[in-house]
Order: structure tokens, then sequence, then C-alpha cells
């Protein structure tokens, strides 16, 4: 947990129909650390949910700027931010990460599907700024839900933009054979946007010739799903007082592995809600998943672990019992 | 002054460790309006208290004239103090005896001065300490609006309940109770989703954003708020006991209600409800203390009948709920503040 920043929010508004610009400012007033287009921050919301969100806008050290869409599937961060997150309230962010940088300067094709606009928006802007040829592509279901859609109506010196709407008959299936070329020399493909949409352009690209590391993309899905799938993985929970241990399975929570062994776990709400089951652990690194202790607590030295929903980052994790 | 030595009365209600705690954070024990000249009786954590203004300023002092014990609650006043009415000693500022009349002449020795205790008057309310610590002074809690411009000051009559004042505080923050108690006043019986929300821990306790679609105008009116209109209910929990609301109205129209739970004893409490709003101006007091006191009275018969009368801060003592967040941001509150896992007894 180096490098965390707490920040302000300065500003909520509206970017398209579904979608809500966030910008954030430094809490005590120093620059923030500065960023190249296609960095990530991680957010921890105060509901206890960390989540990633691509910066976008221009690269400045003022403020960051985020925009999130509703999600009607939300596992509760973009809820969070459309209905409780409110201007003044602060947050605790981390440094700027960046697995997405632009590579060079040569020719860019960029694609964007829904919010997957954020990190090639910026990338957008950069290269207006430095006077490099671009082409956007922005693929949305409704024009009304594009985002950043008046700035990106405004008249480009170095490079071209366009919206598609499959609500106009321009969804991605249609039009995506149309829109990516044959590979110019040392051009790459920069895109963004939901899993599907991502693999078709990867798809496309390839029949038209496309070499696979000219090819970049960022998943913009919360989580990310390679740390997903470990967190699923079976781990061990050890007893500091007897040193007994057991496998906890994908399927079953720690509490449940507690008790079917015989070992008694105080129990409430049991959806990570309460803090019933709140336990010190010793030793392992607790993957939270519940929405009862802050960020702060999740965060602190001593650790405690809601038997009833968290799990383990690491192979073993010793608790307190 | 001679300040109180910080020691639970007796036949006190309280845990000792829990009473010393309390005892060292501020509670309101009258409506300032309320405090005149002469002597008014009050409890606070089963301390007798006598409050009584002289010269402008207020004295809360414990109900004990030092020379026979006689509560000066059943004295009087005149312009230099209250006077015992078993042998006419008269106490004046900061609790001192100011008068012996069997022996007008004699110098007052300091030990017959009453035991007075830390007094402020902030949102219409007289507020003590008990165990007030120079060194390490509690703050007292805050109320948004209160001092704003264009914001009428309206402070409801106390409210006895019988009841633990942690029980009646958490029944203040609890959201999911309007459609089943609140449907004579404000809320519809129809409209039971709990929209979810999150407590934020702040220094004084913590801060709630809840948003939903229950309306707060009295269900008597007819104005109801546009349609899609989503209501914003801020809480501002002060632990241990005090709770504002600021329920943000259609414009800027805005309604802040204090719950200041007075706690008497661990079973009785004593309810003071300052209320700061910018609309509605023109509409009698008198009806707004009545349809206050109609809230809080729906709400009687079951912060009257729960059980455990205590607060379980061992939260496996109850089940938990999504709504309930905020009662358990307040349980977890309370035991980071060091009370008792079962919070008095």
């Amino acid at each position: 947990m180096n490098d965390v920043l707490k920040v302000v929010v300065d500003g909520l508004w509206r970017q398209g129909d579904k979608n809500l610009a966030v910008r954030l400012v430094s809490a005590n007033g120093e620059p923030l650390p500065g960023w190249q287009p296609g960095a990530h921050i991680d957010v921890h919301l105060p509901c206890g949910l960390i989540r990633q969100y691509s910066l976008t806008g221009e690269s400045t050290t003022e403020s960051y700027l985020i925009c999130v869409a509703q999600e009607s599937a939300s596992r509760g961060g973009s809820r969070y931010i459309h209905q409780t997150l409110r201007p003044g309230q602060t947050l605790t962010i981390s440094a700027p990460r960046n697995l997405f940088a632009l590579r060079d300067d040569g020719p860019v094709l960029l694609l964007a599907a829904g919010i997957g606009i954020t990190p090639l928006y910026a990338m957008l802007l950069q290269r207006e700024a430095t006077g490099t040829p671009f082409t956007l592509h922005y693929f949305v279901k409704r024009r009304e839900e594009a985002a950043f859609a008046r700035e990106l109506s405004h008249s480009l010196k170095h490079g071209v933009c366009l919206i598609h709407c499959s609500s106009e008959g321009k969804s991605p299936r249609q039009t995506l054979a149309a829109t990516i070329p044959a590979p110019g020399d040392g051009e790459r493909i920069y895109t963004c946007g939901p899993a599907g949409f991502m693999a078709a352009v990867r798809d496309v690209a390839a029949a038209k010739g496309w070499p696979e590391a000219q090819i970049h993309s960022e998943a913009f899905a919360p989580a990310a799903p390679v740390a997903a799938s470990q967190q699923e993985e079976t781990f061990t929970i050890t007893l500091a007082s007897s040193g007994e241990k057991w496998p906890v399975p994908a399927n079953k929570s720690i509490a449940q592995v507690l008790q079917d062994n015989g070992v008694a776990v105080p129990l409430s709400c049991e959806m990570g809600i309460c803090g019933a089951c709140l336990t010190p652990v010793l030793d392992g690194v607790v993957d939270h998943r519940d929405t009862v202790q802050s960020a702060a607590e999740k965060t602190a030295a001593t650790q405690h672990i809601a038997l009833c929903c968290s799990r383990s980052h690491s192979r073993v994790l010793v608790i307190d019992l | 002054m001679k300040t109180a030595l910080p020691t639970p009365p007796a036949h006190c209600t309280f845990e000792p460790e829990d009473w010393l705690r309390l005892a060292k954070c501020w509670h309101p024990v009258a409506r300032a309006c309320d405090i005149g000249a002469a002597p008014v009786k009050a409890t606070l954590l089963d301390e007798q208290l006598v409050i009584y203004r002289v010269k402008g300023q207020v004295v809360v002092a414990r109900d004990v004239c030092p020379h026979r014990g006689v509560p000066l609650t059943l004295g009087f006043h005149d312009e230099e103090g209250i006077v015992c009415p078993y042998h006419g000693l008269r106490f004046g500022e900061d609790g001192r005896c100011n008068r012996i009349p069997s022996s007008p002449d004699q110098p007052v020795p300091a030990k017959l001065n009453l035991l007075t205790f830390a007094v402020e008057e902030r949102f219409g309310l007289i507020w003590t300490c008990l165990a007030f610590d120079a060194e390490n002074p509690q703050p007292l809690p805050t109320m948004p609006h209160w001092d704003d411009e264009g914001f009428q000051q309206i402070n409801c009559p106390a409210f006895e309940v019988n009841g633990f004042a942690g029980r009646q505080v958490e029944g203040f923050l609890d959201v999911a109770h309007f459609a089943w108690i609140h449907t004579d006043t404000f809320a519809d019986a129809n409209n039971q989703f709990v929209p979810d929300y999150s407590p934020q821990e702040t220094e004084f306790g913590f801060i709630a954003d809840y948003w939903s679609s229950v309306g707060n105008y009295p269900a008597s009116s007819d104005y109801r708020a546009p349609e899609g209109f989503q209501w914003l209910r801020h809480f501002e929990m002060h632990l241990p006991f005090t709770a504002t609301l600021t329920i943000h109205f259609p414009g800027e129209a805005r309604l802040v209600i204090m719950n200041a739970a007075s706690p008497v004893s661990s079973r009785v409490t004593r309810m003071f409800a300052p209320i700061a709003r910018n609309f509605d101006l023109h509409i009698p007091i008198e009806e707004v203390h009545a349809f206050n006191l109609r809230v809080f009275e729906e709400d009687r018969l079951m912060v009257e009948t729960q059980r455990p009368e205590r607060l379980p801060l061992d939260l496996t003592l109850e089940a938990h709920i999504p709504a309930d967040r905020s009662s358990i941001a307040y349980r977890r509150g309370l035991k980071k503040m060091g009370f008792g896992e079962f919070f008095l007894v």
C-alpha cells in the first residue's frame, strides 16, 4: 500500500446520459504525481471496495479526471460513485500506474467502445497537443451515451475522430471490418472496451495482417481478471492456537471450513457487513471482501479478516483463533 | 468553583467504567428557554441535578445542599441565587454559597459551595459534562445550518422515553423502519426498499448519506416532490448519543433535526430535538413541535420494548441486514470508545 494519495472530489458531472466524470484534486494542495495516457489509479471507495479507473482528459498534475459508467450489473463500485459520492468527499487513491502506455510516436489507430473511451481520450488529447497523427473510432450503443462527445466534436488538427452508434446501424460487428485498415508502416492499435469488443478487434486486425505485437489493449473491467482468478484458488487457513490447518476451496468460505471442522465462528450477517466475525490475522495477505471495515482498517498494520466472506492473496493465512 | 469528583452516584444503573466514559461527554439537560432564575430539576446518568440562572450565568450542580442534603430544587430563588428551603442557605454564581442566615457575619467556608459541573449553552440547549477534563476536553456535537442566515431555529419540548439512549439513537439512524412505523406522518408503506449506502468514519463518529425516494412532506400536506425526486438524508452521528439529520428537500430547502438523547439513567432517556429549517417559516412553531413529537411518539413502543434493553455491542448477539449499515457503524464506534461489549446494565 505504498504511494497512497488523499484526494478530494472536486467535481462530478454527466458525460453522456449514463456516465459520470469525477475530478479529483490533492487533499493537501500539493501537485499530484505526473502520468501518461493509458495510466490508471486504484480508487479506495469508502464502501470498502477498491476499483481501477483509467485517468482521462489532459495529462496534468493539478487534478485527475476519471469517468465511470453506470453499470446495471454493478458490484458496488459504479453504484457507489453514481449514487453516493459527492463533491468535497475525501478518497484514498493509489499513484498512477501505466500498463497501457503509448509505445512511440508512430501513427496510431485508437479503438474504443463504451466507457473504454477513457484512456483513449487521454491519448487523443496528447497526440493532438504534440501534433502526432491518429485516428479514433468510438463505438457506443446510442449517441446520447457517448462520453466526451462535446469535446470530441471540436475540430481536430492532427487526427480524426468518428463516433459509431449501434442504434444507427453501425455496431462494431457491422463496421469493424471497414474501420480497421491494413497495417501501416510502424502503426499500432490501442483498444479499450468490453472483452468481446476487444476480442473482435484482435480477430479483424489479425485477418487484415496486423502483427499481434502491434495491438495493445486494456480491459477496463474493475478487477484485474488474473488477480481475480488467483483469489478463487484454494488456500490454507491455519489456527495460531493449535496449529491446525485446512484448505479453503473456492466454493467455501473460511467460516464454513472452520465450522465443518468444529471451530466455533462468531457469525451474524454472513455477508461482510457487520463485522461480528472479524478475527486478527497473524500472517498472510488478506483479500478483503467485507464492506464493514474502512479503507484505513483494511490497510492498517494490524489486519482483521471477516471470516464469512474474505479470502487470501497468500497461500497460507494464519488467524488468531 | 469546585468540580465534582467523577464518581458514579449511589444507585447508579450503569457499569462504573461505562458511566465514567459517558460522564466525560457533553449531554443536554434542559432547553435554554426553560431555565430562568428558579431552580429546575434534571437527572443525567443517575445524577440528580439542579439548574438555575443567576446574573445571566447558567449553573448546573448536584441537587444536594452541602449543609444537610436537602434537594435545592425544593427551594426558590431571589435575585442573588437559589435558596435551600431547610435553613435558607443561598447559592449564586458558580454555585457559591453567598448567605448563611443563621450566622450572617461568618465567612463562608468552601465546603458550603455546590458541586458544579461544566456548562455550555448551544443549539438552544443547556449541555453539561459531569467529568470535564480540561486537559482533554471533549467537543460538543455540532449541528449543520443552525447559525446560517435564513434558517429558523426551533426547539421541541423535551420528550421522555422509557428506554436506553443507545437504542433510541440507533432508531433515529435506522432507515428501514420508515415504511413500517412512520406512515402516518411522512413515509410510504409501499416504499420499503432500502438502497445501499455507506457510512464513513469521522473524528466525531460517522456520517452517512442516504439517498432514497422516500419523501419527507407530512402525510397531511398537499406538497409532493417532483416525479423521480431523490431525497438525500445526511446523517452525522456524534458519539455517543447525538445525531443530526439534514433532509434535502427539493431546491434549496433544508430541514435539520438534531436528536440529542440525554441518558437520564440506563433505562430512561430524555430526548431533545433542536430543529433548523429555511422554508415554511410562516407555519406556527407549535405545529412543528406537534409534528415532530408525533414522529418520535411513533417510535416509542419499539424503543421501549426492545430486548435486551441495553445495546449489544457484541454483534453476534443480534442479526444484521444491509439496511443496518449505520447501526453497525454506530455500535462499532461505541465499541471503539471503549464501552462494554454489552453496553450498560
